[in-house]
């Protein structure tokens, strides 16, 4: 009988892989089932932006600047889970960490909000890389501490202890702030004369530079992955951990410098979050965490371009589906399409890679 | 430290009775007759209730007590952690009642703690006004649209005749008396409402929605959100709502849902229309959210600003020499000295039921469920069976901006605490309708 139902089952899972495998003309059924998702979704926005260009091109900025932020946390956890496997879940946390952090070293500069002085622009120079260094550092004692002992144990200990240290950062700024409202100076030019209508699209210098920003820190990290040795010691620790070793890669100092720069993208993220948005809680990294980690499987979990296009797609289908169908529908319409992307394609959109082992 | 500072309290309680029992010397010859309060004391508000309780025994005491008793007040803290606690409300009740001397009560301050104390209270025929609660169902079963009530007023009482009174007014004047504003005084005649799926939020949208409609108005989108699954992005909610037609955004729900972030977004989107909702919104935290954009928020509150009411002036100004910090009053000082008043006039008018002797507890309740026309500072007030006040006033307060020093010492004192401290709510106007 158990075997019978098991046998069957088999059967039946064998036969609907057949079916999606099943090649037709040089792709397979995934495939087309692959393109025809995409295709709907490219036709229903293509009618939305010919009947109504002005709204399509409005929320296209908002759900850029978004996503771009988004993108931002979706590297970090890609390159952890690239690199060791492991979904740090307390990389949402040290991004709001290092908001807060931002928040309070901008408190010591006469900042203001009111006009874009020169101070503003030191205090920013001064913040960024700041914060980003020291949030760095947070993240390689962290992986030091809570990660690294439990590198050889089964794979669901060091999850438990992601979760956990998740917590920690979150109690450490409920402590710091409590449940309330943390506000971000809002320091980014704003206002008249920093805002413009462009055939009838709301264009502030806010959206603008949170797309720039985001756009030169990914471009960045790519650059790093690819060109410097400590890239190549990234990529190679990935591939296969045993091997690097013996070529000479020191494991243990490439794992950290790879906690470090997810943690300097997520720290620059917190800042490019605050000044964007100006406010922020303890709690806000479980959902800016859920989704990035969500962006980073969208794209093709451990791919770095994977990670940022899909933090740049969640973003866009989160604004897109807020404003054309319901704000209460949002998570279910981004889920729905995760799930769609990952029946026909489970290695995400670009790929995965899968540590050879 | 809360034990020392209630030691504290209780010997201050004494000593002023004491002077006032021997100052008034034969007046309180009969004897002593005790009021308690339960009030949350660690919060400023809290303590500025109990000032106006303090205030109001103080000088019915000084004017020779009641029918020959001295009123002894004893003001209880139901703060825990730095909060209100029902629990310890339930205790300090459950301390009253056990001292026979206790005659009745003031308070609760929180509707939450309302709910605790009632089930305990009403057997006894205790009598409690509270001047600060608002939430209907303490008293009432609430209409469609608003929610249905998770408990039944009746079954607070189990049975026994009402015990529980209010001054202020309930929450479900809050959503129309914001849609009479719209509509009447800013002739608004499309709006847009979001609300953040809460009980409150959603209960307050759907009155404000029936009486927006009902006064012919037009509701161009109705969208509700839910915190932990909207992040911080309400641009494109409020581009929909935008592109609908809306002329104002009406916000059901309250700061810790993050309901005021619309506002500041509402820059980015170069939309500068009129943003109101409830007394959720009449925080601290909703002008830190707006950051910004703060000037223009309007919010209301279900009672009347004793500031506002002329008649009032005098007695305030006399609180303000016994009580002259700068936090001792506050919003419900005055409701709580009006409480307190009706409350010695219906211990007053049981002296004489029991002949001049010490009257029971249940008639001290019975004659306070007869109270007609009680002439307090913020009003006339008449009871109905529920124990509802026919004061129905809800006031609406707007965020005013770059106020003056000056201006936000007259200001609710509500302001921002973050970079826009100078961004206080300010009464506008007020709903009264029991004239409606």
């Amino acid at each position: 009988m158990t075997l019978d139902a098991g046998t069957s089952a088999t059967g039946a899972l064998s036969i609907l892989n057949r079916f999606r495998l099943f090649r037709l003309g040089g792709m397979t059924v995934a495939d087309y089932g692959f393109y025809v998702l995409c295709g709907t979704a490219i036709v229903l926005l293509a009618t939305q932006a010919v009947l109504g260009p002005q709204t399509f091109f409005q929320v296209l900025d908002f759900g850029v600047a978004d996503g771009a932020i988004y993108a931002l946390v979706a590297l970090g956890y890609t390159m952890v889970y690239g690199i060791i496997e492991l979904i740090n879940f307390a990389h949402g946390d040290i991004f709001t960490l290092s908001a807060m952090l931002g928040s309070a070293l901008l408190g010591f500069f006469a900042v203001s909000s009111n006009s874009f002085t020169v101070t503003d622009l030191i205090a920013l120079a001064v913040a960024f890389p700041v914060v980003m260094l020291f949030i760095g550092g947070v993240n390689v004692t962290i992986e030091r501490i809570a990660y690294r002992p439990l590198r050889n144990a089964p794979r669901v200990a060091p999850l438990i202890t992601a979760i956990g240290m998740s917590f920690i950062i979150e109690g450490i700024m409920y402590l710091w702030h409590g449940a309330v409202t943390v506000g971000f100076p809002d320091l980014l030019p704003h206002g008249p004369g920093y805002q413009t209508y462009i055939g009838g699209v709301f264009f502030t210098f806010k959206d603008v530079f949170v797309i720039i920003a985001a756009g030169i820190l990914v471009t960045l990290l790519a650059l790093f992955i690819n060109r410097s040795k400590l890239g190549k010691a990234m990529r190679a620790t990935a591939q296969d951990r045993d091997a690097a070793q013996l070529m000479g890669i020191d494991i243990n100092r490439t794992i950290s410098a790879t906690f470090f720069i997810g943690a300097v993208l997520a720290g620059a993220g917190g800042i490019i979050y605050g000044l964007y948005f100006n406010n922020l809680d303890y709690h806000l990294g479980f959902r800016a965490g859920l989704i990035a980690f969500t962006a980073a499987v969208f794209g093709g979990i451990g791919n770095i371009p994977g990670a940022a296009l899909g933090g740049l797609l969640i973003g866009l289908v989160q604004a897109f589906s807020d404003n054309y169908i319901g704000a209460k529908w949002t998570e279910v319409v981004i889920f729905g399409i995760l799930i769609g992307v990952l029946v026909f394609r489970p290695t995400g959109l670009l790929g995965m890679r899968v540590p050879e082992k | 430290m809360v034990r020392a500072r209630g030691l504290i309290v209780l010997t201050a309680a004494a000593l002023v009775a004491f002077a006032c029992g021997s100052s008034s010397g034969a007046a309180g010859s009969k004897g002593t007759i005790n009021i308690g309060s339960d009030l949350p004391v660690c919060t400023v508000g809290g303590q500025a209730t109990q000032n106006g309780i303090q205030f109001a025994v103080n000088q019915k005491n000084a004017a020779g007590g009641v029918n020959g008793y001295t009123i002894q007040f004893h003001g209880f803290d139901d703060c825990s952690q730095g909060a209100y606690s029902a629990d310890v409300g339930v205790e300090n009740v459950q301390k009253m009642l056990g001292d026979s001397k206790y005659l009745g009560m003031i308070g609760p301050y929180n509707s939450a703690v309302a709910k605790a104390e009632i089930p305990i209270a009403a057997p006894q025929h205790f009598t409690m006004i509270s001047p600060s609660n608002t939430n209907p169902c303490l008293t009432k079963e609430v209409q469609a649209p608003l929610p249905a009530c998770s408990y039944h007023a009746a079954d607070l009482r189990a049975g026994n005749a009402n015990n529980y009174w209010r001054v202020v007014t309930t929450d479900d004047y809050q959503g129309p008396a914001m849609a009479d504003y719209f509509y009447k005084t800013l002739n608004i005649t499309n709006t847009a409402i979001l609300d953040d799926s809460t009980v409150f939020g959603v209960g307050i949208a759907g009155a404000f929605e029936a009486e927006f409609k009902k006064l012919g108005g037009t509701v161009a989108k109705h969208s509700e959100y839910k915190k932990d699954q909207q992040g911080s992005d309400f641009k494109s909610i409020l581009l929909a709502f935008k592109n609908a037609g809306a002329k104002a955004v009406y916000v059901g729900g309250t700061d810790d849902q993050n309901i005021c972030i619309p506002r500041a977004q509402m820059k980015q989107l170069g939309w500068d229309v009129p943003f109101g909702g409830g007394d959720g919104i009449e925080t601290t935290d909703c002008i830190d959210q707006a950051t910004g954009n703060e000037p223009g928020i309007l919010a209301t509150s279900a009672g009347a600003d004793a500031t506002q009411v002329p008649a009032a002036a005098q007695t305030i100004a006399d609180f303000r020499k016994a009580f002259p910090g700068p936090n001792d009053f506050g919003g419900y000082t005055m409701q709580a000295y009006d409480a307190a008043n009706a409350l010695m006039a219906a211990i007053g008018r049981a002296i004489n039921d029991a002949n001049g002797g010490t009257p029971s507890r249940e008639q001290v309740r019975s004659e306070m469920a007869k109270t007609k026309g009680f002439v307090g500072v913020v009003g006339t007030y008449d009871f109905d069976q529920n124990g509802d006040t026919s004061l129905k006033i809800v006031s609406i307060y707007q965020v005013g901006g770059s106020l003056s020093a000056d201006a936000v010492a007259k200001s609710t004192g509500v302001c921002g605490s973050k970079t826009a401290k100078d961004a206080c709510f300010v009464w506008k106007t007020q709903f009264d309708f029991a004239k409606a």
